[in-house]
């Protein structure tokens, strides 16, 4: 009896293996059935297989074509090799455009023309690339600025032996067909703000260009240019005194209009109207004291490596401290060589800004200007020179100078080293001499800058 | 719908436009050679750049503001070549028609053949690296038939009126650039295989067709300068593939690619990427007729 008995662990053998030929067996019976179901489905492999087949035709007729023509020049003698025959460019056609260049714009699935069969109907793959989901995202850079000092204190400008002086954060993408936006914020030892941010409206009519927000006045050159864009570690005395410490920013309109004169001039004229608070210049004591700013600029090209650039500026706003108003007004003048067949070695650019300052609630006039000459001698260095004047604002007959050289070593467009000399005479009674050493490094997208 | 949108704006800026001469900025001077083969004498076409300059770095003079403001349709090379300098031209230029999307932007690249387009993730370690491919492509006359191709598109949708004409000027410019590459073929046929070293990645397009073999470049990342461990490695391959000819762009410092030829025994050859680069070269046909038998010489 025994012997008959079957053991637990065999039956459970046989049921596993009855349930492995029950999967194999009716599994298919299921897609079948599946398959008589799904008409559509199957139709649709039908005619993906066709299409294949029409394809393989394709392949075939264009193998049969190249054949033929490799064959043509096969006379004795007369062999060249299969490469060296020349492809017909008389059939080239354009290649379908891939979707990188214009991001942002995927390309719309053909929709269905009426007498179109619904069976014929492709199925569409919009299940979309995970970084097209970023393409909205603005260009993000951020720039760091670490500047080292070495030398006599300064007392005038106190600077720690090594800081990182500011980090900037930019951002800039459209906002719609009409606009652009851009903002800058500023990370410095004293916290963050927003240095500038605005739209910029690019498309409007009469050739009018428009800005909205916070930004840097268009008072002179060095006023509009950011840190990272100078050729110096610090910026000219001129500016520093007379345009505050941050510079002239301010929250306002800008508008600008290119003025046709003819003659390969280009002149280009803008009017800014601002709130009327600078910190250290304009501060308002009515609610109406603005701050008001015409700016025109002249631009010739002399030959094809060198050109020339005028600019005039006038502001004028509130010195609530003084008493009345402030005046601003400036000249400037840029020189530029660049030989364009060795554009990556070569250039000079100089530049003299002259500043005045004045207004009824000031005695005097005083003024002051700065010069410089920047001269690239290879492909990744430059050398400068700065020479500085500018006049007290409580006492013109009382004036600040300096000197500066600057030697700028540039691995790449991304990140420059510089060293500068710089000695200043304060009211000719305090001399400093300081060595200044700068690292600027940028990562990110960051937007192709204006001349 | 991009498309549909663009029509109609055309469509709405051609009525404007009609029986007037289109005005047509390109950024190089070889797509306004190629436009110019479109085109004929019913555009006027003016390029930004010139030929013997560096197109990755043409400074945004306002000076070009005056082209571009006033220009119906801007051609650019695209692939990210213009990208730091004519967004801020653009910016300024007040002309809505040829911005990005708008009826008056062409980028060329679009029906291109493109090489070196990175496979995996880029930054800037990599160098200048062009995230969107390589930005040379003009230099293969099948891709000049593929921008010409574009710009006739593009000019028949802006002037109608001129579809024709500027049809049969496309076809005649197939049937010569044909002829023209069959001639310039059979000139580097006996060449094809040599190992060449190029200054700059500048050359991919025109090797392939012509099968030539770029075994190394003067800078060792895209426009990164040389350090002198990489001319010593550059050097020693030149000595072991036996390479004849360092080809340099004229924008380029010759004084590199001499010192390494004369310890490689090699030959430096100054080849024009683009029209213009000289005088004499003053459209694509006498691009390439200079170029090639100028590589021939030197590969002789």
């Amino acid at each position: 009896m025994h012997s008959f008995q079957r053991d637990p662990a065999d039956h459970r053998v046989s049921l596993t293996l009855f349930a492995v030929m029950f999967f194999f067996v009716v599994s298919p019976l299921y897609a079948d059935q599946a398959g008589s179901q799904s008409n559509v489905s199957q139709q649709e492999q039908i005619r993906k297989l066709e299409k294949q087949l029409d394809e393989l035709e394709a392949t075939a007729v264009n193998i049969r074509r190249t054949l033929e023509a490799l064959k043509e020049p096969n006379e004795p003698g007369m062999q060249p090799a299969p490469e060296t025959i020349a492809e017909d460019l008389t059939r080239v056609e354009a290649l379908e455009p891939s979707p990188t260049p214009t991001p942002g714009l995927a390309a719309a699935a053909p929709s269905p023309t009426p007498d179109q069969p619904t069976d014929a109907i492709d199925i569409v793959d919009n299940s979309a690339v995970p970084s097209v989901s970023k393409v909205f995202n603005p260009d993000i850079s951020v720039i760091g600025n670490f500047i080292g000092k070495a030398g006599e204190a300064n007392p005038f400008e106190e600077r720690s032996p090594a800081a990182l002086d500011e980090v900037e954060v930019a951002l800039e993408a459209f906002v719609d067909p009409y606009a652009k936006a851009k903002f800058f914020l500023s990370i410095t030892q004293e916290g963050a703000e927003v240095e500038e941010g605005f739209i910029n409206f690019i498309t409007l009519p009469w050739e009018l260009n428009a800005r909205v927000g916070k930004m840097k006045a268009t008072f002179g050159k060095v006023n509009t240019l950011h840190p990272h864009s100078l050729p110096w570690v610090d910026v000219p005395l001129v500016v520093s005194e007379y345009l505050g410490d941050e510079g002239l920013i301010d929250a306002g309109v800008s508008v600008s209009r290119l003025i046709p004169i003819g003659g390969n001039f280009l002149l280009e004229g803008t009017a800014e109207i601002f709130a009327g608070d600078v910190e250290g210049v304009f501060e308002r004591q009515q609610p109406n004291d603005l701050f008001y700013l015409g700016h025109l600029k002249l631009f010739r090209d002399i030959t094809d490596n060198s050109n020339i650039e005028l600019g005039g500026s006038l502001a004028r706003g509130t010195a609530a401290e003084a008493g009345g108003a402030r005046e601003l007004s400036g000249a400037d003048i840029t020189y530029r060589w660049k030989p364009l067949e060795r554009s990556i070695y070569r250039s000079f650019i100089s530049r003299t800004e002259v500043f005045v300052h004045g207004g009824d609630a000031f005695e005097e006039e005083a003024g002051g200007f700065y010069s410089s000459a920047d001269y690239q001698f290879a492909r990744r260095w430059l050398a400068g020179l700065r020479l500085d004047h500018v006049q007290h604002l409580d006492d013109p007959s009382v004036s600040d100078r300096g000197a500066s050289l600057t030697l700028t070593f540039r691995p790449s467009e991304f990140s420059s080293l510089r060293t500068g000399f710089r000695r200043t005479s304060y009211a000719g009674d305090v001399d400093v001499n300081e060595l200044l050493f700068q690292v600027l490094f940028s990562i990110g997208a960051h937007g192709a800058h204006t001349f | 719908m991009h498309r549909l949108l663009i029509a109609a704006f055309a469509l709405v800026f051609a009525l404007n436009a009609q029986g007037k001469t289109l005005n047509i900025v390109t950024t190089t001077a070889d797509l306004a050679s190629i436009t110019r083969e479109v085109t004929g004498d019913r555009a006027t076409v003016t390029s930004i750049a010139r030929g013997f300059q560096d197109p990755h770095f043409v400074e945004p003079k306002p000076s070009f503001l005056l082209l571009l403001r006033k220009a119906d349709l801007l051609i650019v090379v695209g692939r990210e070549l213009e990208i730091g300098w004519l967004p801020a031209l653009l910016d300024q230029s007040r002309n809505a028609t040829i911005r990005p999307g708008g009826p008056g932007y062409l980028d060329a690249s679009s029906g291109a053949d493109i090489l070196d387009r990175p496979t995996g993730p880029v930054n800037r370690s990599m160098g200048d690296i062009h995230a969107l491919g390589n930005p040379h492509y003009w230099l293969d006359p099948a891709n000049a038939v593929r921008i010409a191709i574009q710009v006739q598109k593009r000019v028949s949708v802006l002037q109608p009126e001129n579809a024709a004409f500027y049809n049969s000027r496309l076809e005649s410019f197939k049937q010569r650039i044909n002829e023209a590459n069959k001639r310039w073929t059979a000139m580097l046929a006996p060449y094809r295989g040599t190992k060449i070293v190029t200054y700059h990645n500048s050359w991919p397009n025109f090797v392939k067709r012509f099968g030539l073999n770029v075994v190394g470049f003067v800078e060792p990342k895209p426009g990164v300068p040389p350090s002198p461990s990489h001319l010593l490695a550059l050097t020693n391959l030149m000595k072991r593939e036996k390479v004849k000819v360092i080809l340099v762009e004229p924008y380029f410092d010759l004084k590199t690619p001499q010192a390494i030829a004369q310890r490689s025994g090699a030959k430096v050859l100054t080849m024009q990427p683009s029209v213009g680069g000289t005088p004499d070269v003053t459209d694509y046909f006498k691009l390439f007729d200079k170029n090639i038998s100028k590589l021939v010489a030197a590969l002789r």
